[in-house]
């Protein structure tokens, strides 16, 4: 089993809360400045740690991720990260130029010597409004988009596109993959229809913002469409997304937790604008996800209950190893997406260094 | 072509009058569906391609405000809140309850006024160049036509002359403006505007020199409910620089207010 390290690069300063797009009254560049450093930093000690990945999002307008472009942040990553992956979980595809993307993902392949993981993400429902995409047609933009990115790092020949959302005359990428014949896929999705997609077109699946129960249901649809697309995923084709705090005691990790605010509800960016989340619910953004899958997702817990339904390791390094037990059993997920406590100074940083040196040992075998 | 502004509307608007307050009010008329009420600047009504625009979907109702044009000198709105006052009464009169209001510069303030005074049947409010809120004291553009035109559009090449006033008109227009737009801060104006819940478009030319973009963050600031746009390469006139951009955000914004946020035009290329 593999650790990413999710480094979200939020900004570490105070801001407007409860709206998006979050207005930048209290904006203070020196405090950006030392996020994106401490971001660098972290991703840094966590290579040398011996974490595996080291991954990066896509997010606008608002503090909770500084780093709408992840290429830019992957890039400054290439120059410090220098034996982990570096895993993009977005971009979202749908609202980019999807040959600019395949074109930046090639670069930081080459850059990397071939260490890039390529999440092909749709973004969460907020992100429309950023570039005036329409939500209705995230899904269609995003099969055509996979299919056009696969097809430019693989052929050679110069080629037209005539897509329906998509249209060029004549492409040839430069620089191509490193990995042939193209970094590995991810998207994520926790309905049926994203399982499905995933399914029939050979792709890994990242589970984000939900729970451990409701990420194993997804998984097992996944792997039986997949058996019925005739191929079989392994550990390595699922990444799972939670929390992570480690210290040397239990008292102390779940005392560190609570002072960084681990055990308050999660306020979803989408919830923050309710005249835009509405109006993406009018759309097909959501495709087949029933209402009840939705709110099952959203749904806010405590420390406890976050940590029984799998969105949070917290503990010593033994407790951590058991809790990562549970959720190799349930789900199986090859990859394990650690978001840490990144305010914690030398706590996070021993944290880290907890993960790499007492708990990956125990689990490197699963 | 580029369309002008004009004081004479296209041949859809239709003059008519209101009575309220004991003032004769004239009024112009285009269109059918949901009610839009527009009110006009400093200069008067002067109808732009938006209008025309807006009145394929929507009921047009661009009032004169008592005291300008040919209406008799108003001596009688003492303040902005009697104008607006006088407005929601003659909107009423005409058998309107709910309506979406638009206003433009002056008229801005005058449809603020009117939220303020008739929160509940107001639906919307677009404001385009609003006069509100102004960094300076100056007056109103003013001079020949040359010079209006020029502190008016973005490209003053592209539109024809503006029509003079009749002997006495611009006077008394701007006795009555002077008196009821208040000083370029009014304290207690924006605190009420706090309490304004109505949704709110506040638009700005990038090019305005009149009432410059670099206002509109205090709308923002002040409205619980606002959003702002910026119309690219126009001047105060915003609608007649840009009317088809005014009337597709004004129409999106009338129909599903703060919802307008997200897209919902398809981008098919080939189905």
């Amino acid at each position: 089993m593999k650790i990413s390290l999710f480094c979200n690069t939020r900004y570490m300063g105070p801001s407007v809360r409860g709206t998006w797009p979050v207005p930048a009254t209290q904006y203070e560049p020196e405090i950006a400045q030392s996020s994106m450093q401490l971001s660098l930093d972290q991703a840094k000690l966590a290579d040398a740690a011996g974490f595996d990945w080291i991954s990066v999002a896509e997010h606008h307008f608002a503090p909770f991720s500084v780093t709408p472009n992840p290429m830019v942040m992957a890039g400054a990553m290439s120059q410090v990260v220098k034996r982990a992956k570096i895993a993009l979980l977005g971009p979202n595809l749908p609202i980019l130029n999807p040959l600019r993307i395949a074109e930046e993902l090639a670069m930081l392949d080459t850059m990397t010597g071939g260490r890039i993981i390529a999440g092909l993400m749709r973004g969460t429902p907020n992100e429309y409004v950023t570039y005036n995409v329409n939500p209705n047609e995230s899904r269609d933009r995003f099969a055509e988009a996979v299919k056009l990115i696969r097809r430019a790092w693989t052929e050679k020949q110069p080629f037209g596109w005539e897509g329906r959302y998509y249209q060029y005359r004549s492409i040839s990428i430069w620089p191509r993959p490193v990995q042939q014949p193209h970094p590995p896929i991810y998207m994520s999705g926790s309905s049926e229809q994203s399982g499905k997609f995933a399914a029939d077109n050979q792709l890994g699946l990242g589970f984000a913002v939900t729970t451990l129960p409701n990420a194993t249901k997804s998984a097992n649809y996944y792997r039986d469409m997949a058996v019925k697309a005739g191929w079989e995923p392994k550990p390595d084709d699922i990444i799972y997304r939670l929390g992570m705090h480690i210290a040397d005691t239990d008292e102390e990790a779940i005392g560190d937790i609570v002072e960084a605010g681990a055990d308050k509800p999660r306020a979803g960016i989408t919830l923050m604008n309710m005249a835009v989340l509405s109006a993406v619910q009018d759309s097909k953004y959501y495709g087949k996800d029933t209402e009840k899958d939705r709110e099952a997702t959203i749904a806010t817990h405590g420390l406890e209950e976050k940590i029984e339904l799998g969105e949070l390791l917290v503990g010593s390094p033994d407790t951590v190893v058991s809790q990562i037990k549970k959720i190799h059993d349930q789900l199986g997920p090859g990859i394990l997406d650690v978001i840490c406590a990144v305010q914690l100074g030398e706590r996070t940083e021993k944290s880290l260094r907890l993960m790499g040196s007492k708990v990956m040992p125990q689990i490197k075998d699963w | 072509m580029n369309h002008s502004t004009s004081q004479t509307p296209s041949a859809a608007f239709t003059e008519k009058q209101v009575e309220a307050d004991g003032f004769t009010i004239r009024y112009l008329e285009a269109g059918a569906g949901d009610p839009l009420v527009y009110i006009h600047g400093a200069s008067g009504v002067r109808l732009s391609k938006a209008h025309d625009i807006l009145a394929e979907s929507y009921r047009v109702i661009a009032i004169e405000v008592p005291g300008f044009g040919d209406s008799p000198a108003n001596e009688k709105s003492a303040t902005m809140a009697d104008l607006a006052a006088t407005l929601c009464t003659a909107i009423a009169n005409l058998g309107i309850d709910e309506y979406n209001l638009m206003g433009m510069s002056f008229g801005g303030k005058v449809v603020l006024s009117m939220g303020l005074h008739d929160n509940a049947n107001i639906k919307a409010l677009v404001l385009l160049a609003p006069a509100a809120i102004r960094l300076t004291d100056a007056p109103p553009p003013a001079g020949g036509p040359a010079a209006m035109k020029a502190a008016l559009h973005a490209h003053p090449d592209q539109h024809p002359d503006l029509p003079g006033y009749a002997e006495g008109v611009l006077e008394k227009q701007h006795a009555l403006v002077g008196r009821a737009m208040g000083p370029p801060r009014d304290q207690d104006f924006e605190t009420a505007l706090g309490e304004l819940d109505i949704p709110v478009l506040a638009c700005f030319g990038t090019e305005d020199k009149v009432m410059p973009p670099e206002v509109a963050h205090i709308y923002a600031e002040l409205l619980p409910n606002c959003h702002l746009m910026m119309i690219y390469d126009a001047a105060h006139a915003v609608d007649a620089d840009r009317p088809e951009a005014v009337a597709a955000v004004a129409a999106d914004f009338f129909e599903r207010h703060e919802k307008f946020l997200v897209r919902q035009q398809s981008d098919v290329i080939n189905p």
